[in-house]
């Protein structure tokens, strides 16, 4: 029998001694000391949150929990994953950038310390700190003249430091590194680099063949903050000469290179992954981007209508008010929709649609204006000859969902949309969080019914589960899939539901920390209309107006 | 309740359409499919035209030669089958509300995949071809050895034989067969794993049930390995009967500990392992003495009590009267006040369960509800039972996964222990006569039993 291992056990009964239980302690003598999570108590909050930026971009603190964390450890890293760099590479117009924040985002909400680098982002701040010019040449991979070589190669390296140091000294886990990368030399000298530092590297490989998901991102681009004031044409032109001188020397990835990488074709319309062996994270990646879609919608949040006691407990109808609320919400999202497909049809920017004569009598049926996609959606049904259309919802770029609750009031609150043919869903997963003991209850009622859970609610209200109740992290975490299809959904998406689960979705669309979350409001005159960016989402927020 | 794990399940109706080779672990992947997807409470069931041959077309163990393509008779038999096979599919997914059904047959040439796919597609559904190739002569070599001894095709036949006559059969399907091809199928919804996992091709996945399949087959591998489950030993609290905690080991438990290596050893021979423990103290001293890689992982940490933890059941049931019977009705979904139910449990090891997929020998030395899930996981215990299973302390449980199912091995270390075992409706720990109640052994009620007791 081999001693007692602990210090204190063998300083109180002599050294070497062995401790033999004889009868039992009464009371939680070894209790469990460690949390599920370590709190997160320490972290300084805002006392007013601007609801309006996305959080993606901003550092995450020492102790930063995440909305969809199952536990946290002291290193700060998950799943034995180690340290990875995701290395991009494509040419301009491919959606790196896109994808480096998108993987940043979700990462982040899985617990993952991660943080994405973004070229042009270095690029813009150099300018702005030296008031200086880009050279001519900068934007090829491989600058010629003497000045381009030099701004290339002080902005990468950098970069690189800057990478270095948030896997040494930020706890780093995960750093999406946004730049070309097109050629052989680049990526094995990254591979090197890092693998030196017990780093592994996983490249994903952004390739655009459809010339349609080409042009969107080249109309993107001239927008975008690198064109202001620019003439579009010219815009267009200087950009596309940016493509052309790439292209030319663009090495494609190949498994002669021995790299890990993944090839994103087409915005994941295929993908091909080849010699991962990095583990669960990169294959959640990889899951991650098998969902991900180029988003031509908008992702519209509202409340329920009121009912006439508006208790957790009872399962209400609306009432008058409610239903008036509804029917102004209706008029309301459909015309935003609308209008925006409008200018979309007008802006020779996006794929042109040509409203044939059945859509035209099809769009007098329907509230939406109808393009060619949900179209050949009804003729393909069951005919052999095409493919099927997908089970899931929001497949078509000009898709319009609703998801409701499964409680009354918020499914009655749909059902002007209902009425009108519009899709309309009960979700399981966005049932309000479960307010055990406490529901329907004000703070103040529960402080003086259960004081010592109300204190330690007040510390930690993300993970804190009152009795029966459900916490924000239960939530979350049971909402995933959620998060998921809404990045399937291509169209647009309203999600009528209670605040707890519209807090978690914002949550995670704003990337808020869990900190914030619980402390989101959402009120019933406002709708809220997401907008998806490269760079950033963009929140709307519009007045309903009752009359 | 609704289901927590995966979304949207109403309307939704995935067929995965196996394609591949003989030997390439085509039924491995669809057992495991449907294993994790029941798991996670989703409908699913594999449809193996195999087995239509043998029960009802009427080829029980047929020799290569009824697998040569120009064997018109045999072809009509196979035809049967898998029409059989696919009628059967669409009926459980419109009479019995079925939701993943997967198609386990070679599939092998395009022409038997695009009729499979009309009939799928008149039924208004996309199928999503899952091929697995593989030109790794070890790995095929590997799986036709294990083909060989537990094919219901060579049962109770010599293995040198089964050997000869299932290269023949391959050989037969390799003259017609036709890979997916990525120029040719680009319109269809597939995946080709090369080689298992070196490299996946993905194409065209539309709906977040495929891309969960796809994402769990990803960490799929189909090397032979074992994985050896243990509790910690016995600790303080079990001594006290006391839930929960974060004790040390009792004399007896340390007992067990020193024991442990030479189990391990007994078992795994001279073969490499790591060992997963949890961040508490009991299974961290369980394994101090084992000579191999460790990893402690929190999502291995023992089902949290809540309020609860820490107290005796006799305790619980006298300060906590309703829930002490709550969680009797619904052990599954009953949660602690505070705590986790069985339920978040099973969440929280999901990535356990894909990490495990991925590894190959490994030990886990983990707690009494975790170790229920993950064996219930590999051995597709159903959830109105598995957080009843009794399993013992002081034993080193060994699973083998195979292709038509999991081996199951336990050795006894002979070391005494408390049962820490509560049966439904007293809070009295410890088993009665397994024929007089509720009591569920791991051992020996659980399916796909192979028990070979160790006597020392």
């Amino acid at each position: 029998m081999s001693a007692i291992v602990s210090d204190d056990d063998e300083l109180i009964n002599g050294l070497g001694s062995e401790v033999v239980i004889t009868k039992p302690v009464p009371g939680n003598h070894m209790a469990r000391t460690r949390k599920r999570w370590s709190s997160g108590s320490t972290e300084k909050r805002p006392k007013v949150i601007n609801k309006l930026i996305d959080g993606v971009h901003t550092d995450v603190a020492k102790d930063y929990i995440s909305p969809g964390q199952l536990y946290s450890t002291e290193s700060g890293r998950l799943f034995h994953a180690g340290k990875i760099l995701i290395v991009l590479v494509g040419l301009p117009a491919t959606s790196k950038t896109l994808l480096s924040v998108a993987i940043t985002r979700y990462t982040r909400w899985l617990g993952v310390r991660t943080r994405s680098f973004h070229v042009s982002e270095y690029r813009r701040e150099k300018i702005r700190a030296e008031k200086g010019e880009v050279p001519d040449d900068y934007f090829s991979a491989k600058p010629t003249s003497k000045e381009g070589i030099q701004y290339r190669k002080e902005i990468l390296s950098k970069m690189i430091q800057d990478m270095t140091e948030f896997f040494d000294e930020k706890k780093g886990q995960l750093a999406v590194y946004d730049a070309l990368n097109i050629l052989k030399d680049d990526r094995s000298s990254i591979e090197q680099a890092f693998g030196k530092l017990h780093i592994k590297v996983l490249f994903i490989e952004s390739v655009v063949t459809d010339p349609v998901l080409q042009k969107r991102n080249v109309d993107l681009a001239i927008k975008s903050e690198d064109y202001k004031g620019w003439v579009l044409k010219r815009a267009e032109e200087d950009y596309m000469e940016r493509l052309q001188a790439n292209k030319y020397l663009y090495q494609e990835m190949s498994p002669e290179e021995k790299l890990s990488y993944v090839k994103y074709i087409n915005f994941g319309e295929k993908l091909t992954v080849n010699n991962n062996n990095y583990g669960y994270l990169i294959n959640k990646i990889v899951f991650f981007l098998m969902n991900l879609r180029d988003k031509r919608g908008c992702v519209y949040f509202a409340r329920c209508g009121t009912s006439v006691k508006d208790k957790y407990i009872d399962d209400e109808e609306l009432n008058g008010e409610g239903l008036e609320y509804s029917r102004i919400l209706t008029d309301l999202v459909l015309d935003l929709v609308n209008r925006r497909r409008l200018n979309a049809n007008d802006d020779g920017a996006d794929v042109p649609r040509t409203p044939s004569l059945v859509s035209l009598n099809e769009r007098s049926k329907s509230p939406l204006i109808a393009t060619s996609a949900s179209l050949k959606r009804t003729e393909s049904t069951g005919n052999a000859m095409y493919r099927q259309p997908a089970s899931g919802d929001g497949v078509d770029d000009d898709s319009f969902v609703v998801w409701t609750a499964p409680r009354k009031r918020t499914y009655d609150t749909a059902k002007y949309f209902a009425d009108l043919g519009i899709t309309v869903r009960q979700r399981n997963q966005l049932q309000q969080l479960h307010p055990g003991v406490v529901a329907d209850m004000t703070d103040e009622e529960i402080r003086e019914k259960f004081p010592s859970e109300y204190e330690e609610y007040l510390r930690d209200p993300y993970h804190f589960r009152f009795s029966r109740a459900e916490s924000y992290h239960d939530l979350a975490v049971r909402m995933e899939p959620l998060l998921l299809e809404m990045e399937r959904m291509c169209g647009d998406i309203l999600i009528i539901g209670h605040e707890s689960t519209l807090r978690v979705l914002y949550g995670y669309l704003m990337a808020f920390s869990c900190s914030e979350i619980p402390r989101l409001t959402f009120t019933r005159d406002e709708l809220i209309e997401i907008s998806f960016g490269p760079f950033e989402n963009k929140v709307n927020r519009i007045p309903i107006v009752m009359d | 309740m609704p289901v927590y794990t995966v979304s949207n399940v109403q309307n939704i109706r995935v067929c995965v359409v196996m394609v591949g080779l003989p030997a390439r672990g085509k039924s491995f992947i669809s057992q495991k499919i449907v294993r994790y997807l029941s798991w996670l409470s989703i409908q699913a069931k594999c449809f193996n035209v195999g087995n239509y041959r043998r029960q009802h077309a009427g080829a029980e163990q047929p020799n290569a030669d009824f697998f040569d393509f120009g064997n018109k008779e045999a072809y009509k038999i196979r035809q049967h089958a898998v029409t059989m096979a696919v009628e059967d599919m669409m009926r459980w997914f419109n009479e019995k509300g079925g939701v993943v059904a997967i198609l386990d047959a070679t599939n092998s040439t395009s022409e038997r995949r695009e009729w499979i796919l009309k009939l799928c597609r008149e039924n208004a559904i996309e199928p999503m071809f899952l091929e697995s190739w593989c030109d790794d002569q070890d790995l095929i070599l590997r799986n036709i050895s294990e083909v060989k001894t537990t094919s219901p095709d060579y049962q109770g036949i010599d293995p040198d034989v089964a050997t000869k006559d299932f290269l023949e059969r391959i050989s037969k399907y390799e003259s017609v067969y036709e890979p997916l091809d990525e120029e040719v199928d680009k319109d269809k919804t597939f995946v080709r794993l090369i080689n298992v996992a070196q490299q996946v091709i993905i194409n065209r996945i539309e709906t977040y049930l495929e891309s969960r399949i796809v994402f769990y087959v990803m960490n799929l591998h189909i090397r032979p390995r074992s994985i050896w489950l243990s509790r910690h030993g016995e600790s303080i609290y079990n001594v006290e009967k006391k839930i929960g905690g974060d004790s040390h080991l009792s004399p007896r438990g340390l007992q067990y500990a020193s024991k442990l290596p030479e189990l391990v050893k007994r078992s795994a021979g001279d073969v490499d392992l790591t060992v997963w423990t949890s961040t508490l103290v009991r299974t961290g001293e369980t394994a101090q003495h084992l000579p191999y890689k460790q990893l402690q992982w929190k999502a291995l940490d023992e089902l949290d009590a809540g309020v609860c933890d820490g107290m005796t059941y006799e305790e619980i049931e006298e300060i906590y009267p309703e829930d002490f019977k709550a969680r009797d009705d619904n052990k599954y979904e009953y949660r602690y006040r505070g705590g986790e139910s069985y339920r978040d449990v099973v969440i929280r090891l999901e990535p356990i369960i894909m990490e495990l997929e991925r590894q190959e020998n490994i030990l886990i030395i983990t707690h009494q509800a975790v170790l229920r899930c993950i064996y219930a996981y590999f051995m597709n215990v159903p959830q109105e039972e598995s957080p009843w299973m009794s399993i013992p302390l002081h034993t080193l449980i060994k699973l083998e996964p195979r292709a038509y199912g999991t081996n199951v091995t336990r050795i006894k270390a002979n070391i005494p222990a408390v049962s820490t075992y509560k049966e439904k409706g007293t809070s009295q720990v410890g088993e009665s006569d397994l024929n007089s109640g509720n009591s569920r052994s791991v051992l020996t009620s659980a399916p796909e039993l192979n028990e070979q007791q160790e006597s020392t």
